[in-house]
């Protein structure tokens, strides 16, 4: 009897020790004792409580860090930190100098007179983080690195539409175009790469594809500088000693890694975090609740949904205006911000909405107008002639694909969507993909470059805080000859190709607003594009924190002035 | 044995073989890695052709596929996009070791992306393992000897419980009850996802504290599972004729127990947790990702959706010849536990 009690008491202790262990022991263990803390932080050099770091939550891990090598987000706004753009973007997304002494205009001599020839003058104080200095010889280097045939760099533009690029001087680099080009403030100087670091590793390897300083830039010329990146976990940036301007205030930079959306809410929630990135509208008013500022920075972006319009792609019915201003009118835009974005945003009438200088006179919404819709739809020939709720013409169904995205929120409007359109006449067949094969080439069979689906919805901006953009050419049309063509839309309007080759060209911004004044028109009346919604980026922002500031270009751009409460 | 052993080792070679050539057919159609480099917007037409290139993913898909195998280093290829291939390939194969370099992380070799992530997954998934064996062993085993008692039925009704719930919800459940709630109630509290607390840095303490809600939230399920896979075996046995035989003779309530039923009834367990072993290598997909644990569920899933072919291939592999290894392992263990067992004539 006693060896069966003592064998109940054994799996009653190890059941119960092993609840212990991962329900309730680590409950005593991470009392938040000062005493705890002070324990634990004997394997770490300095005082943790004397040192100021803020931990923002990133929902995406970088890819690789060099500037050259990623176009994406999340790595790209880290260059604020570490790196420098030759001049930054500040809250209201206007450009200032930075690495420059002044931005290129005709006036100041930094733009030639036809347009062709941008000079700039570079600090002369400029070094890098480990004391070497920062000439016109690494922002030669850097143009050499993208256009490299050799060099697998996430995009060539928009260097490759320079003409020539020479260093008069250590403080000078003259670009030369072979037209003058516009676009040249939103898209150059994102990132300068150390010539010092990886010009040896070019000569010997002729190309950078595989150079440590991609994954490790431990040299910068920033205000922080990289000091580990553990992957999937964290990346620490620290206090660049060497930096040429005013050193920053906080010691350290932690960026954590959390790809649940839950899981940021919980984290900045229980102070875990102190600001959180890429907010989901919804789970604003949660954070608001505990205290945490929501900063909604404008980026350019806008959701939209963009029609197949040609005559041998997609639906006929799509080809004809009448529809498409039909399909406009009857989505209660108004109602899906309302609704499902809890009101936070607006419904851009504009592709352009997001830049008040080339949306001026800024375009009307077209109403919802669900009678309207189902009179143009009349008028267009599509009847309900037997009754079913589907409109028809010719025998042929008014049913169109409508495809995005698995995200969560699109698929809710898709819905929305559906059952709207559903109410003229509209039948609508809803298809999600992941991004990587709904954005697929025309060679990889991706259904949106395929020209498979009648609607289109995605998210996306100009070259932001620039105007241009190049999806609308008629050569961006892809074929089996050409399958890397832009053109989704299969759309070819002549008119509109001119003036887009055109604004390209124009250095003059009073010029150039004349021509967006002509593309303006032509979207709204062809209804080449519907917009949902506007898409600012949305932080959630500690009260700890103070003197923060976003841009929607370069997000960190004073990141050196911001402060932390302990 | 050995002779065994090796056989089945030489046998895996061709499995492992089709293994990967299914694998590698199916990753080339999941999706378009160029699609998703153009971060927040589409790629442009002259990086996609210029990527395409010198990624080489413009060749069809068996040649791709020998590249990956035997490496390119023996032919020549077009960087530079003249339609001349001039440059001389630079990849060895996985079969001279070279598993290639991811197309995400550019540059940066597959076994350095797999081999970081890789530690924190055994951590996490061996931690959970044994609390789920020796809770799973201690619950089923009781409720098997005490069938039909107040703890067996409340035991089942937890095991049911356990098992119905889905771990995404169990895990943000605890994350908010444990970290936000006990928080705001003044209570001790533990984080909500990491490994460490920067203002702390990454200590011992700091890792065990961290992984005390993803290893509860993984263990609940598996436990409910485990347990009554156990309880059911143990039933099973202890029904048996020679365990009659054994309590007739006098032997002790525990040696019946241990030495004769459980022993007997570990062989499909054994099984099970065989199978279960390699998989663990996977990581978890969910729980990582909601604790925001790097292992390498979440490296799995972040690298599939941007269709990283040489890191999901590279870790497909490593858990195929973990299942090979792991159903050797598995066998050698029946013969050990069942003398009656035999490999060799």
């Amino acid at each position: 009897m006693i060896k069966k009690n003592g064998l109940m008491f054994l799996w009653t202790t190890i059941l119960i020790s092993s609840l212990i262990l991962t329900g309730c022991g680590g409950q005593q263990t991470t009392t938040p004792e000062p005493q705890a803390a002070v324990e634990e932080t004997q394997e770490v050099a300095t005082p943790a409580a004397e040192k100021k770091v803020v931990t923002i939550i990133f929902t995406q891990e970088f890819d690789t860090l060099n500037p050259l090598y990623s176009n994406m987000w999340f790595a790209m706004v880290t260059f604020d930190l570490w790196n420098a753009w030759a001049w930054m973007f500040d809250e209201n997304n206007e450009a200032y100098p930075y690495l420059v002494t002044e931005m290129p205009s005709v006036e100041n001599g930094g733009i030639s007179e036809d347009g062709k020839t941008i000079t700039l003058k570079l600090r002369d104080d400029l070094k890098w983080s480990d004391g070497e200095p920062l000439t016109s010889e690494d922002f030669i280097f850097t143009y050499e690195m993208a256009i490299d045939k050799n060099n697998a760099v996430a995009s060539s533009y928009p260097y490759d539409q320079v003409l020539s690029m020479e260093a008069p001087d250590a403080q000078t680099v003259v670009m030369n175009f072979e037209e003058p080009f516009a676009p040249w403030e939103a898209t150059f100087w994102k990132g300068i790469l150390p010539a010092h670091i990886l010009k040896p590793v070019y000569e010997s390897e002729n190309t950078i594809n595989n150079a440590a300083w991609n994954l490790k830039p431990d040299v910068g010329c920033g205000p922080y500088i990289l000091d580990e990146w553990e992957s999937g976990s964290f990346a620490r940036f620290v206090v660049n000693e060497n930096f040429w301007g005013t050193p920053p205030i906080i010691d350290e930079v932690f960026f954590r890694f959390v790809p649940d959306d839950a899981s940021q809410v919980a984290a900045l929630q229980a102070g875990d975090a102190d600001i959180g990135s890429f907010i989901a509208w919804n789970d604003t008013p949660t954070l608001e609740e505990v205290g945490l500022k929501i900063m909604a920075q404008p980026s350019g972006y806008n959701e939209g949904i963009f029609p197949v319009i040609n005559e041998e792609k997609g639906s006929i019915a799509v080809d004809d205006v009448r529809v498409r201003k039909a399909i406009i009118m009857s989505i209660d835009r108004e109602a899906i911000v309302r609704d499902i974005l809890l009101g936070k945003t607006y419904v851009p009438a504009s592709y352009w909405d997001s830049l008040p200088f080339y949306n001026d006179p800024p375009l009307e919404n077209y109403p919802y107008d669900p009678e309207g819709a189902k009179k143009l739809l009349e008028e267009a020939g599509w009847i309900d002639a037997n009754g079913d709720g589907v409109r028809e013409k010719d025998g042929v169904d008014l049913a169109l694909t409508y495809g995005t995205t698995i995200q969560e929120l699109r698929q809710d409007v898709q819905a929305v969507i559906q059952q709207e359109l559903a109410q003229v006449g509209i039948k609508t067949e809803l298809l999600s993909y992941d991004a990587d094969v709904f954005f697929a080439s025309y060679d990889q069979n991706g259904p949106a470059a395929k020209g498979e689906l009648d609607l289109m919805q995605w998210m996306d901006s100009t070259s932001f805080p620039d105007p241009d953009y190049y999806y609308w050419f008629c050569d961006e049309i892809p074929t089996d000859d050409y399958p890397a063509g832009s053109n989704w839309q299969f759309y070819c309007n002549e008119e509109l190709d001119a003036l887009f080759r055109l604004e390209a060209t124009q250095v003059d911004a009073n010029e150039r607003q004349k021509t967006f004044q002509k593309i303006n028109k032509i979207f709204y009346d062809e209804v080449i594009w519907i917009g949902l919604w506007a898409n600012p980026d949305i932080w959630a922002v500690s009260p700890k924190m103070q003197n923060v500031k976003f841009s929607g270009v370069t997000p960190f751009f004073n990141i050196g002035e911001w402060d932390i409460t302990q | 044995m050995t002779r065994y052993i090796i056989k089945r080792l030489l046998q895996g070679i061709p499995l492992i073989f089709i293994i990967s050539i299914i694998l590698f057919v199916l990753m080339m159609n999941m999706g378009d890695p160029i699609a998703t480099m153009g971060g927040r917007s589409i790629t442009r037409p002259s990086d996609r052709i210029r990527l395409t290139r010198q990624l080489g993913l413009d060749k069809p898909i068996y040649m791709q596929y020998i590249y990956w195998l035997i490496g390119n280093d023996w032919t020549k290829v077009d960087l530079d996009g003249d339609s001349v291939a001039e440059t001389s390939g630079t990849r060895r194969g996985i079969l001279r070791g070279d598993f290639g370099t991811s197309l995400v992380n550019r540059g940066k070799p597959v076994t350095k992306v797999i081999g970081e992530r890789l530690p924190n997954t055994i951590m996490l998934m061996v931690a959970s393992e044994i609390i789920v064996i020796l809770g799973a062993l201690a619950v089923g085993v009781y409720s098997a000897i005490k069938q039909y008692s107040w703890f067996d039925h409340t035991i089942t009704a937890l095991s049911f419980i356990g098992y119905s719930m889905p771990i995404f919800f169990i895990a943000l459940l605890s994350m908010y009850i444990f970290a936000v709630l006990f928080k705001r109630w003044g209570l001790p509290y533990l984080p909500t996802v990491g490994m460490f607390d920067p203002k702390v840095g990454k200590t011992t303490g700091q890792i065990l504290v961290h992984m005390i809600l993803p290893v509860f939230s993984m263990s609940v399920v598996s436990l409910a599972s485990y347990s009554r896979y156990i309880r059911s075996t143990m039933l099973e046995v202890l029904s048996q004729d020679y365990i009659r035989t054994a309590k007739a003779k006098g032997l002790p309530r525990r040696d019946v127990v241990f030495i004769h039923a459980l022993k007997n009834a570990s062989l499909p367990i054994v099984t099970i947790v065989g199978l279960d072993l390699p998989l663990l290598l996977g990581g978890a997909v969910v729980t990582e990702q909601i604790f925001a644990w790097p292992g390498m569920g979440r490296l799995f899933l972040d690298h599939v959706k941007r269709a990283d072919t040489p890191v999901v291939m590279g870790i497909l592999l490593m858990i195929a010849v973990a299942v090979v290894v792991f159903q050797i392992l598995t066998d050698i263990t029946y013969a050990w536990l069942d003398p009656r067992i035999r490999y060799e004539k």
